[in-house]
Order: structure tokens, then sequence, then C-alpha cells
């Protein structure tokens, strides 16, 4: 995969995009409480790009391609479909190559450079609101966002809290996530004989992210603001575990927004603050490398672009 | 998997058509419409300081700008062209008061937004003839909200009570 030949061609798609006018939504990461009215639907395209660790080479793109719709004026639902594509090279401390997460049921050898694209899952989507900020101090949403892919099944659920400022132009939100999913992953020779690790296997994982986010619309269709989110895994299937705790990192970033009548664009960059914890390794293999993780779902920094057209 | 197969979505993004603005009415066309017959006379006003103030702790809501695009009628009616904030634009509006004080009728002027412009339906708009500074003008109280075009129906109904304040506390002392 040539990365510059998709990032020319994104380039060029907006470039040649006839101006119209759009919409929502107002974050890169961060999901705000307002969804489509009734009987109305959209189509959006995301591109997140991936890069960096603290040594070696690490590239991974995601796209995720929407369709959604307005059940009811609170009530939406959508359908997905994520792609990735990879390039990893000595990317782990040690020094060895090891894939993203979305790539971790490969057999991939531990040196030398690796690359692949793939379908990584389908996904549905349901937003329910039940308190909407232009009626209420605090608007309030719920998420649940199942996903199937090869060798891969994830459950996403989102509280979604949205507080408007300044007649609605200054909004913040704050997400609460917890993702569980599982995948099989194959095993490693190298693991403990009696682990699980040892043999082909399917690996449980939850994840918890918190997130606050404020956006000031400082022109007509134009908004500016940041993101700060901070991501915690867990082994299995319980958070309350401290003891199965594995990874937590902190990402923040700006991110800009146009909406218009019909179109909407949204980029938001995140660089993995320094802070970052390895629980489950000791402290000569821990994936930390001056205050940033390097576990097999965090990078140093993400690049995110949102297009969208309402119907 | 083919590299390319992750284009495919890149190229389904470039389907977007030019979309304009729809304009519904003139400022002209809102007064001939709203005060038919009439020759309304240019009032224009720039609230002080004080004034803003006043205006925004009578009717607790912001005031946007200072300027007031105001017109005044022979018999003693005013005609206010103003705006509200819009999901991503502003929303331009006419607001007709009688010689009484009392709402005579409201106008969107244009709409800009994919969504919302429900807010122009005559039966929706005609809540607010009748209403006075008194009134609450609160969404789901005096004026029904529009489910779907909920900022729409909350920012219009703060945009009349901002200028029946501006009416109370100002225009009604002026004379034009």
């Amino acid at each position: 995969m040539k990365i510059r030949l998709l990032t020319l061609t994104l380039l060029a798609s907006m470039a040649t995009m006839p101006v119209a006018h759009a919409d929502e939504p107002l974050f890169g990461y961060i999901y705000t409480t307002d969804t489509l009215p009734k009987d109305k639907s959209e189509v959006e395209q995301w591109a997140t790009l991936r890069e960096g660790r603290s040594q070696g080479t690490f590239h991974l793109l995601q796209t995720r391609t929407e369709y959604s719709y307005g059940v009811t004026d609170k009530f939406q639902l959508s359908g997905y479909l994520n792609l990735a594509w990879t390039k990893v090279d000595g990317n782990v401390p040690d020094g060895s190559t090891a894939p993203p997460e979305v790539f971790a049921d490969y057999n991939v050898p531990s040196q030398g450079s690796w690359s692949r694209s793939r379908l990584e899952s389908f996904s549905m989507e349901a937003i329910y609101r039940f308190a909407s900020p232009y009626t209420s101090p605090v608007g309030a949403a719920v998420y649940l966002e199942p996903s199937l892919g090869p060798r891969t099944q994830e459950l996403e659920t989102r509280l979604i809290l949205q507080s408007n400022f300044l007649d609605d132009r200054l909004v913040f939100a704050f997400n609460t996530t917890i993702g569980q999913e599982r995948r099989y992953l194959h095993g490693d020779p190298s693991a403990d004989p009696t682990s699980d690790d040892y043999r082909d296997h399917w690996d449980k994982e939850t994840d918890v992210n918190f997130g606050l986010a404020g956006s000031y619309r400082f022109a007509p269709n134009w908004s500016l603001g940041a993101e700060l989110q901070n991501e915690r895994e867990w082994a299995g299937f319980n958070p309350f575990e401290s003891d199965k705790r594995t990874n937590m990192a902190w990402y923040a970033g700006p991110t800009l927004h146009y909406g218009g009548r019909h179109f909407f664009m949204t980029f938001t960059t995140l660089f993995q603050l320094h802070g970052a914890r390895d629980y489950a390794n000791p402290a000569d293999e821990s994936f930390v490398v001056h205050g940033i993780t390097n576990a097999d779902d965090f990078e140093k920094y993400r690049f995110r672009l949102k297009l969208g057209y309402y119907f | 998997m083919n590299h390319r197969f992750l284009l495919v979505p890149v190229a389904a993004l470039v389907i977007a058509a030019p979309v304009q603005a729809t304009v519904y009415l003139s400022v002209e066309q809102a007064q001939a419409l709203m005060f038919p017959g009439a020759t309304l006379a240019p009032v224009p006003i720039t609230l002080t300081a004080e004034q803003v103030k006043s205006v925004e702790r009578a009717s607790d809501v912001n005031v946007l700008s200072p300027q007031v695009k105001a017109w005044r009628s022979p018999t003693g009616g005013w005609f206010i062209a103003d705006q509200v904030v819009g999901k991503h634009e502003f929303i331009p509006f006419a607001l007709a008061i009688d010689e009484h004080g009392a709402v005579k009728s409201v106008e969107i002027l244009e709409y800009r937004e994919a969504y919302g412009d429900q807010v122009r339906n005559e039966a929706w708009r005609a809540q607010f003839v009748g209403k006075t500074h008194a009134s609450p003008l609160k969404l789901n109280d005096d004026i029904k909200n529009i489910s779907g075009a909920t900022l729409s129906s909350r920012h219009m109904t703060d945009g009349v009570k901002r200028l029946l304040a501006i009416y109370e506390l100002v225009l009604a002392h002026t004379n034009g």
C-alpha cells in the first residue's frame, strides 16, 4: 500500500468536492448527543492515521464508511464498514516487530518489516438521546455498537453527556466508553506452556475510555476545539479487577469542524501525553518508554478526518 | 486483500452537490406582507451598553448585536429584522409588533440549514401572535417544541423574546 497515494487521493477528493453546506460531528473522538431527525439519513467517511512509536516504524490507517438513519428524532441507527492497513518494523521497545491490535490475529515475523491490509469489521450503532442539550442544562444519550470481523467480536457501550453555552455556540461533551472485545489469537511458542497464550485461543479485553472535549463556533460554519482522552485496558471482561489492568494512556489535541447545510468535515489531531502506564509487564519489559506506551493499541499520534453528507 | 480496496470509500465521498441558502423573503417583501399597504419609516437604533444589559436581564436572552434594524408603521406598530443562531449559520427573521406591543406576526426570511426548517410552519409561528414582553415565551411552556428542530425552535423563541424586551425597554419610548 502506498500511503502517499491514499493521502493524495483524499486531498484530491477534498479539493474537487463542491462547496455545499452541512453539520455534525463536532469532534473526532468524542461523541455529542445530536441524532438525525426522523427519516433523515447521512453518509460519513472516516480516515484515521495512527503514527509513530518510540522506536522503529509504525503506520496504521483505519477507514470507516458509515450510513446513518434517523428512526425517530431521538433514535439513530448506523451501519459501518471498517478497513485497515498497517506497516510496522522494529516497533517494540526491544527492537522486535509486532502488529497493531487490529492485526494481532496474524502470525508476524518478530524481525523485519511487515505490512498488510484487511477488512477489520462490520459494525452496527444505535444512539438514543433521552435529554436534549437545547432544552436541558445537560443533554444525555446512550450508544451501543456491536462489531463483527474476521476473528474479532466487540461490543462498545457509551454514555454521552453534553452541555451548551453562549447560544449553543460553545459545546462541551463528556463520554464514558466501555468496549469489550474477543480476538482469536495464534499460540505464542515462547509463552508459558501452561498458559492460554501458548495455544490458539480467544483473547478477551476490556477498554474503558473517558473523553472530554470542548468546541466554540468562532465563525458561521466553523468550530475550533480540543479533546482529551484517557484510555485504559484490562485483560478479561471485568474492568473492576485491578490486577487485570494492562495499559493506560492519555491523548489530547485540537479539532477543527466545518458544518454547512449538507456537508461537514472534522479534522482532529491527538498526541499521546506523558504519563502512560504498563501494568502487565515488569519494568525491564515495559512497553512504556519516556512516558509513552508502545502497547499494541497505542501510538504517538492520531490524525482523524471525517467527511459527511446529509440527505 | 488488494490495497486499492482502501480507496473505495474515498471515492464514495465525492458526491456532494452545491447547495445554496433558501431565501424566502427579502426585508422589503416581509414588510409588505406584515404591514400591507403601509409605508414604514426606518428607525435604526444602537443599544447602549446599559440597554443591552437591561434587555438581557428582562429577557434572559443574549443580545447578539446592539444594532437594531427597526421600522415604524404610521399606526405605531414596529417591524424589526433580526437573526438568531442556527445550527451552523444565523437564521434571519422578521417580527411585526402592533401598536399595543403584541406580536402581530413572525416571518423566517432565510433558512440555511439542512434540518429544522419546520420553524417556517405557519401554525408554529402563529403561536407567537398576541405575545407581549410579559408572556413567558418559553419552549415547552407557552411555545410548543418541534421535535427534530429543537435548536431552531428554541432560538426563534428566544429571538422573539429578546425583541419584545427591546420593544418594551427602548422602542416604545422612541419617537421615530
